[in-house]
């Protein structure tokens, strides 16, 4: 009997231990995006937050990995989890998870931080969802010393317009990247290119992320879009199988099949990316603009971080073209600690807070008084809002609820084609009858 | 007299089957409501039965058979190479563990990484820019081939699984091995026989139960692969990697097609109780 006592009381000790201190050391769990510089510049941003925030309102960080996150959040969203009180989310997916969010109230001086346009892609229905942490668009990363040279060099200025006439079966001069098309693009990554010039002084002419990944058809599809591509049209009829979508896929293979671009190019991704042109093999990349802290840092990018130019993607017959998204942290309706979240969201809004993560390496898109606070440490800031507002689009349709399996399904023929697994006209086809699907729902 | 009363052995089974309820009846029961309903994340708590639909749009999706397809080389390649290696080093290896066993401790190492771990870690090692294959492959050859490109993606993961598991078969053939008495060698080495014929008709028939169940274990492993899959290759250029886990998964969380998915997962199920039982049966028949 005396053992069964003692069991007991052991046992409510122990139990007692697991409860109280949820309830004592209460904290805001915030789920972040995972793996990049929005990573870096979050944890930098809440350690300085928590120096200043009592017990109860502290942050703790949530990263799980990006392959997914969007399926595993909607898994989570949709239990009512409260493993989190704030959530990632993202101008492409803010109707998906609003159901199972709550609108916030930030305050008047967060339209002077961010600018209403800004606001406004954290908004649904009218409602503020989120506080805008990242802008997302594109830049073309550039050897500056490789083009120079180029432009300099008369017998390389010959060979390059000899390569764009076997290759493209046009007849290109090298120019400034500023002015190029995506032809001059093309011919530029097929002259650097090992395989097509055994004089290349790099192995690789351009890095095409082309794995099967819906995030790789956010960065391709301003190929297209430049050319006059949409998803659908006014109507509401899929355009997919335009000639512009013929012309961006077809540029794609074609400089994958010269050898343009890595070979494992078909399991490349943002970091693989990065990692090819830091290391100074590959002399241009249409990249995601969060890269360009790494790629221009001596530290980090040591190679190239001295002779990365940085320019908008280059412009088809329709002009240039920049796809843009925003990510923000918003509150989950089912969190547990309402009160302390909405204080750190507040706070996540305010001028000090929105300049602390710009330093650290995240890229919000502040207005023009604000990021001017920070021109100086990040230049790229600025361009950020100069390129969103003369060449950002979003596709027609792609703020939908079904925005995420349209480019998972891009993603699955698109990569089939350009593995030559199927004819671009299959392709085509199934990607074609695949969003009539999706987008009808 | 029997050893335990049928009231008594229904009282200690109680427990066990109450846990096999709870955990397994139920999802089972809640797997087949949504196989043959129209769901979506948004109606989980509400599905609405819509009969067999869901079955017949696996059963014709060309991608579920190529993905099984997938699976059912994948399981059988890996499994076939993880036993013949592992047979191999357990065989070669013996006498060398027999003296000093601390050695077991490294060999095993790779079974404690977890697959998605492997998978991340296969990614940077073979990365062109920052792997050390392909910088020493540059460096010695000047060249270094596309591991995950269409054409190699397949073969990189199948070493990759066999690198990963090849530990275990030999773990069981090793003791296995170590289990034969060592007069049944001495006899038959006095009686002439070489060492190969001894491996071949003295090891290998009484090493023959553990040979059967560690390819079977290493065929599911094999065949139901996912997580080192997908952190490599994900499911692969145009599909090309998806195993029929990874197409479950999809179906799921991507699609967003529930009944679909957990339609595919019900067919699996079938295919694998079916086998399982053949199995069963069969083994029952030889200890008759």
């Amino acid at each position: 009997m005396k053992l069964s006592r003692t069991s007991f009381a052991l046992m409510a000790t122990l139990l007692a231990g697991t409860a109280l201190p949820t309830s004592a050391n209460a904290t805001v769990t915030v789920l972040g995006w995972p793996g990049g510089s929005e990573e870096t510049a979050l944890r930098a941003t809440v350690e300085t937050y928590n120096t200043q925030a009592s017990d109860a309102d502290k942050v703790e960080l949530l990263f799980f990995n990006r392959e997914g996150f969007y399926d595993k959040l909607q898994a989570d969203m949709a239990a009512g989890s409260s493993a989190f009180d704030v959530n990632l989310v993202a101008t492409y997916s803010l109707g998906r998870y609003a159901p199972y969010m709550e609108p916030i109230d930030l305050g008047a001086d967060a339209a002077k931080v961010f600018g209403e346009s800004v606001l406004k892609t954290m908004q649904f229905d009218g409602k503020q969802y989120g506080v805008p942490t990242d802008l997302s668009l594109h830049f073309m990363y550039y050897r500056k010393d490789l083009i120079d040279a180029l432009i300099r060099d008369d017998a390389a200025r010959k060979t390059y317009g000899e390569i764009a006439q076997k290759y493209l079966g046009k007849p290109l001069q090298p120019k400034d990247p500023d002015s190029w098309t995506w032809d001059d693009w093309g011919a530029t990554a097929l002259y650097f290119t090992k395989r097509v010039n055994p004089d290349s002084p790099v192995r690789y002419g351009t890095v095409l992320q082309m794995k099967n990944l819906l995030f790789n058809m956010m960065v391709f599809q301003s190929l297209p879009r430049s050319y006059g591509g949409d998803w659908m049209d006014k109507d509401g009829n899929v355009t997919v199988d335009s000639d512009a979508y013929r012309t961006g896929l077809e540029l794609y293979k074609k400089l994958y099949d010269a050898g343009s671009s890595p070979k494992d190019s078909l399991s490349y991704e943002y970091a693989e990316t990065n990692a090819a042109f830091a290391s100074g093999q590959a002399a241009t990349a249409l990249q995601w603009n969060a890269a360009a802290a790494d790629l221009t840092s001596t530290e980090k990018s040591p190679a190239v971080a001295e002779v990365t130019g940085i320019i908008a993607p280059p412009a088809g017959p329709d002009g240039r073209a920049d796809h843009i998204h925003g990510l923000g942290l918003g509150l989950n309706k089912n969190a547990k600690n309402k009160e302390g979240a909405v204080k750190f969201l507040k706070w996540l809004a305010t001028e000090d807070a929105a300049l602390l993560y710009a330093r650290s390496g995240g890229s919000p898109a502040l207005s023009p008084d604000v990021v001017g606070k920070v021109a100086k440490e990040r230049p790229d800031l600025v361009k950020l809002g100069e390129f969103a507002s003369k060449y950002g689009y979003v596709m027609t349709g792609a703020t939908s609820a079904s925005a995420l399996p349209v480019y998972e399904l891009q993603a699955k023929e698109f990569t089939g084609y350009w593995s030559g697994q199927q004819s671009l006209e299959d392709a085509l086809a199934h990607t074609k009858a695949g969003m009539q699907d999706l987008l009808k729902k | 007299m029997a050893l335990v009363t049928r009231a008594e052995g229904r009282k200690y089974l109680t427990p066990l089957v109450g846990f096999l309820l709870l955990f397994l009846g139920f999802p089972a029961i809640v797997n087949l409501i949504y196989s043959v309903s129209t769901v979506t994340f948004e109606t989980l708590r509400s599905p609405v039965l819509s009969g067999f639909g869901n079955y017949v749009a696996v059963l014709n999706d060309r991608e579920f058979w190529s993905s099984a397809w997938f699976s059912l080389r994948f399981g059988i390649l890996t499994a076939s190479a993880e036993c013949l290696i592992g047979l191999f080093l357990a065989i070669f290896l013996a006498p060398l563990l027999s003296k000093r066993p601390v050695l077991m401790a490294p060999l095993m190492l790779p079974l404690m990484v977890a697959p998605a771990m492997v998978g991340l870690m296969y990614r940077l090692v073979l990365h062109e820019f920052a792997g050390p294959v392909p910088y020493y492959l540059f460096e010695w050859f000047g060249d270094s081939p596309a591991f995950l490109d269409i054409d190699n993606a397949f073969r990189t993961l199948v070493v990759v699984e066999t690198l990963q598991w090849t530990p275990f078969a030999f773990l069981l053939f090793y003791m296995a091995y170590s289990a034969i008495p060592l007069d049944v060698r001495e006899a038959s080495s006095l009686d002439g026989a070489s060492p190969f014929e001894i491996v071949r008709w003295i090891d290998l028939p009484l090493m023959k139960p553990t040979l059967v169940i560690a390819f079977f274990i290493r065929f599911i492993d094999g065949f139901r692969v996912f997580d080192n899959v997908y952190a490599l290759t994900g499911s692969g250029a145009g599909g090309s990697t998806t195993s029929l886990s990874i197409y479950i998964y999809q179906a799921f969380f991507k699609e967003g097609a529930i009944g679909k998915a957990v339609a595919a997962s019900v067919v699996l199920f079938l295919a694998s109780f079916i086998v399982l039982h053949g199995l069963n049966r069969l083994a029952g028949r030889r200890k008759l």
